[in-house]
């Protein structure tokens, strides 16, 4: 099931295109989705398979007294119970993403485990606190309900701000709840200050937020006895790079816990890199059973305590700027608030550094966080990665300055934008822009915005009829940057001695390849093999129709199946908008290589040297045109042969390592993202004075990702960017009660953007070209969710500036009750 | 599967009900607690019946009950006796040739991980046979129900417009 099949209908075009790469060809992976054939890994259930459910903590912080498993114990579907004791005696912590923590003066290390099942004290509601097996889950949720645990409780903090005091310690062996910290500075940031004309400063907010893909987390673990080793099929992102966290914990070597990802993974935009949690225990479970267990999160799980929220930050954030509109220099300071455990992706507080300045020319900058622990479940990646709510306060600030000077927001930004002649542009943090005109960018959005003031939706009668309704039109238009194709190098800063850093030379920069395979099979047509997994970005269509140009056949004489963690090579994988430009370069080598093997195979069936044959449209022919092989005849030829040559592979170095503008970057371990996507957007918002609520009218947006290789999937990514942005500034907060205690565990409460509230979308594209990839291509995964907030943010912020509010929009999400009390405050 | 339970240890007497899905009859011997949902999964073997929130706003899991859309993880097994259902796997030709709605989608790229798609396409179906012309408001109307957390939707009110105007040709 997992191999991709083009429909007939779209296997073969009427007229041959030139080149299918930069064609909206039709997915391959629609098919078997729409016919309900598709398999995701809830429908993994392997005979003999047993069910998991987990008894969770309600409460957000407490000694666990004791667990009584006796009556559990006696119901009879009952198979199994483990506690956190029986899990010491086993297995490990699962890795945590700081490692190590240096306390007090002395700076003395001490370790912070995480064990899969809370020991002695629960740190947030929903906290696993024992497993439990049966014969099915309706069974499993019976025993789970006779588990008792006796809790003493304790006072919880759930504020980030407020955890920084410390009164209350999440973790007391380490004795404060500020488990990272880092100050940077780059150029003179002090002498800016001190010499700008104004400094401007802002309070932001930016609500705990997250992907809620719509396919919970799942997983089927199989020990096998014989061989001691495991099967762990599950929906987990990056298998290849995090399966540490589920080998590690179970204390056993990487090619003896086979991860394996399903070809269709129901969303995850980043959030199911953290869901190893599960994947441990069922594996733990079934080698205690000796059978398949099976767990399937169900939702209120999932987002009470699925260890899958993201950032939840406060920023402070500080902008130096002349009279005459130059902006001189940037102050960042905010706190990331990541719940019990400092997982993996602590890193999401420095990717920001990547587009620190957005689209401005900002010489100093000073750029300092916290990284605080709190009562709360533990936070995961989403698309964006931490970089939007960045952009959402330095888009705040900038609306700041524009009005302490006194001049028209637009104007200012554009001011200060990077020029095509800057290009490419070394931020102050030394990544580098690698293409773009971002001024025209800037004019287009404004030209389609003149548009709508001459008769459209902002036509002065119309904007001021609906005041007069108390209903308040506007729009702030700002060119974003999406940084796309990370790095792997520069994501360990974090456990790395960062003084050290400073004299690190280039050498010793150690990058992940993107890996690819392909053979060719006995008919004469090709499969690949991914080395990632996905979760519906169309992958398999991008590589076929890819690989189909660099061979020189057509798109469904290739299909294309995934590799799980033991086939494939430790490698980084789909995220940081990185797979349309890594696998695009994979693809070249790996179809060169497998030319070569072709001509190799015919030039010895014909005992001649190989410049006599040569590769064309899927055959090799000899020079002299006497004779030719397809590739279903050099499939039978090498079939004959004791090792294959047909079956390639290759590791496509990360782009950045060739490019010397990278090297400084590299070698201080600051985020390296060689492609600058960018967009321009222009949503027209309209606030009901009286209700708060903020309405999209439409969505206006000029985008850029360089060359498109399928305009079909960049345009379906953009807009679900922009979506998820919508739902992140308007709708969506996963709140909490000062006691720790959710306010939003189902979906009427943590609300998804539907049809009705996500507005129309007009979208235009413009393609500059990358420098630095192999066809041009930049990443483009994330922008929609990077860009929108911010727009959104600085558009009401428009709409209500005849009210002279205090800046309305200072908190994501912009909720009704939010705004309403700002009109109150205002009218006092 | 957040299913109440009492805790107690005797289990629940299965009831006999007959169903007729995608046409066929089926006849199973349930749990009173079994849900319509999970019934349609594991007892029938329809994985095309998603399951996203099991607490009725995704959508994922809608199915047709007697031509009405219905999202099978509100209601129990045991109430559709006697029910006609129809999954997205009753919508492809016996000859394995799409439903013009879900040509209608994988033509305009109205899905990408296609989770919600099943819960879409049946959404899709009985607005549809309401109203074979809808206005850009009336599918907004007919699709509220339904999240997707992929696509936008921008691509869909696309899909079902095509799908309308194959359906009506």
């Amino acid at each position: 099931m997992s191999q991709s099949q083009p429909t007939e209908a779209d296997a073969e075009p009427e007229s041959e295109p030139e080149s299918f790469t930069g064609q909206g060809l039709p997915r391959v992976e629609d098919h078997r989705i729409l016919t309900g054939e598709a398999e995701y890994i809830h429908d993994v259930t392997p005979e003999n398979c047993l069910h998991m459910a987990l008894v969770r903590s309600m409460h957000a912080h407490a000694e666990v007294v004791d667990i009584d498993a006796s009556e559990a114990e006696d119901h009879p579907d009952c198979e199994l119970v483990l506690t956190a004791e029986d899990l010491k005696a086993n297995y490990n912590p699962m890795p945590t993403g700081v490692g190590r923590i240096e306390i007090g003066a002395s700076g003395e290390a001490v370790e912070l485990p995480e064990w899969s099942l809370a020991d002695e004290k629960v740190r947030f509601v929903g906290e696993p606190v024992a497993l439990v097996v049966a014969s099915n889950r309706y069974a499993a949720e019976d025993v789970a309900d006779l588990v008792t645990v006796e809790y003493d409780t304790l006072e919880a903090v759930a504020d980030g701000m407020a955890a920084r005091e410390d009164e209350v310690v999440v973790h007391e062996s380490i004795g404060t709840n500020v488990v990272d910290h880092e100050r940077i500075e780059f150029g003179d940031p002090e002498t800016a200050f001190e010499d700008a004309d104004h400094v401007v400063s802002g309070e932001y907010s930016w609500g705990r937020i997250s992907g809620v893909p719509l396919e919970t987390a799942g997983v089927v673990a199989t020990y096998d006895e014989e061989t001691d080793s495991f099967d762990v099929d599950c929906n987990i992102q990056l298998h290849t790079l995090v399966d540490d966290t589920i080998y590690e914990t179970l204390g056993y070597d990487a090619d003896d816990v086979r991860v394996n990802v399903p070809a269709d993974v129901g969303g995850s935009y980043g959030t199911k890199i953290a869901i190893h949690r599960y994947c441990c225990l069922a594996a733990m479970a079934s080698q205690q059973l000796n059978r398949p267990v099976k767990f399937e999160e169900d939702r209120i799980e999932n987002l009470q305590g699925g260890d899958v929220h993201s950032s939840d930050r406060e920023y402070e954030i500080r902008m130096a700027v002349d009279d005459d509109g130059t902006m001189r220099g940037l102050d960042v300071w905010f706190v990331d608030d990541f719940g019990a455990f400092p997982r993996y992706p602590i890193n999401q507080v420095l990717k920001p550094l990547s587009v620190v300045t957005n689209s401005y020319v900002i010489d100093d900058v000073a750029y300092e966080y916290d990284l605080v622990l709190t009562n709360k479940t533990s936070q995961t990646a989403y698309r964006g990665f931490g970089v939007d709510p960045h952009i959402y306060a330095l888009e705040m600030v900038v609306d700041a300055a524009a009005r302490e000077i006194g001049m028209d927001p637009t104007e200012f930004r554009r001011r200060n934008l990077i020029t095509p002649d800057q290009m490419p542009y070394t931020l102050p943090s030394k990544n580098v822009y690698d293409s773009g005109d971002y001024p025209a960018t800037l004019d287009r959005i404004e030209e389609i915005i003149e548009d709508e003031r001459d008769g459209g939706l902002l036509d002065p009668d119309v904007v001021a009829e609906k005041r007069e309704e108390g209903k308040y039109r506007g729009v702030q238009t700002s060119v974003i940057i999406e940084p796309g194709v990370s790095g792997s190098d520069w994501t360990d800063r974090q456990r790395s001695n960062r003084e050290a850093l400073e004299s690190r030379s280039r050498e010793e920069v150690d990058e992940l390849p993107e890996h690819l395979r392909a053979e060719l099979r006995e008919d004469g047509t090709v499969r690949a093999y991914l080395a990632t997994d996905s979760s519906g970005q169309g992958h398999q269509t991008l590589v076929s129709q890819l690989l189909a140009d660099e061979l020189e056949i057509l798109p469904s004489e290739i299909d294309v199946d995934y590799l799980d963690s033991v086939d494939a090579p430790t490698e980084y994988g789909s995220a940081a908008s990185r797979m349309a430009v890594m696998l695009s370069g994979a693809t070249v080598g790996l179809a060169e290589r497998l030319v070569e093997r072709a001509e190799e195979l015919a030039a010895d069936h014909w005992d001649v040297p190989a410049d006599d044959v040569s590769y064309r449209d899927g055959t090799v022919e000899l020079i002299d045109g006497s004779d030719s092989l397809s590739l279903a005849d050099l499939a039978e030829l090498d079939a004959e042969r004791d090792e294959r040559l047909t079956r390639v592979s290759y590791n496509y170095d990360h782009p950045a390592l060739e490019h010397e503008e990278f090297d400084e970057a590299f070698r201080r371990k600051f985020p390296v993202y060689p492609t600058a996507a960018f967009g321009a957007n222009a949503p027209i918002v309209e606030v009901d004075v009286g209700t708060g609520e903020v309405e999209i009218l439409k969505f206006h947006t000029v985008r850029d990702c360089g060359t498109m290789l399928n305009p079909t999937i960049v345009e379906g990514q953009a807009h679900g960017g922009i979506a998820q942005g919508v739902g992140a500034a308007l709708l969506e907060e996963f709140g909490y009660e000062a006691d720790g205690q959710p306010q939003a565990i189902t979906l009427f409460d943590y609300l998804l953007p539907s049809i009705e509230t996500v507005p129309e979308i007009e979208m235009e594209h413009t393609e500059t070209p990358s420098p630095y990839t192999e066809t041009g291509a930049k990443g483009v995964g994330e922008g929609g969710m990077i860009d929108a907030p911010a727009s959104i943010a600085t558009s009401i912020n428009a709409a209500l500036e005849p009210l002279s509010l205090d800046e309305p929009a200072d908190r994501i999400p912009v909720a009704p009750d939010h705004l309403r009390s700002k009109i109150r405050d205002a009218e006092e | 599967m957040s299913t109440d339970s009492t805790g107690e240890y005797d289990a629940p007497e299965p009831r006999e009900i007959t169903v007729t899905v995608n046409g066929e009859s089926v006849t199973a011997a349930v749990e009173p607690r079994l849900k319509l949902s999970d019934f349609l999964r594991t007892e029938c073997g329809l994985n095309g019946v998603r399951v996203g929130c099991e607490h009725g706003v995704c959508g994922a899991c809608t199915v047709q009950q007697d031509g009405r859309a219905v999202k099978s993880c509100l209601s129990y097994a045991v109430q559709a006796d006697g029910a006609e259902i129809e999954t997205v796997e009753g919508l492809a030709d016996d000859d394995g040739s799409l439903h013009p709605i879900q040509e209608a989608f994988h033509e305009t790229h109205a899905l990408q991980c296609g989770f919600c798609t099943s819960g879409f396409v049946v959404a899709t179906k009985e607005l549809l046979e309401e109203n074979p012309d809808p206005t850009r408001e009336e599918i907004e109307r007919g699709l509220a129900d339904n999240i997707c957390r992929c696509t936008g939707y921008q691509n869909i009110y696309e899909a079902v417009e095509r799908a309308a105007a194959k359906m009506r040709e």
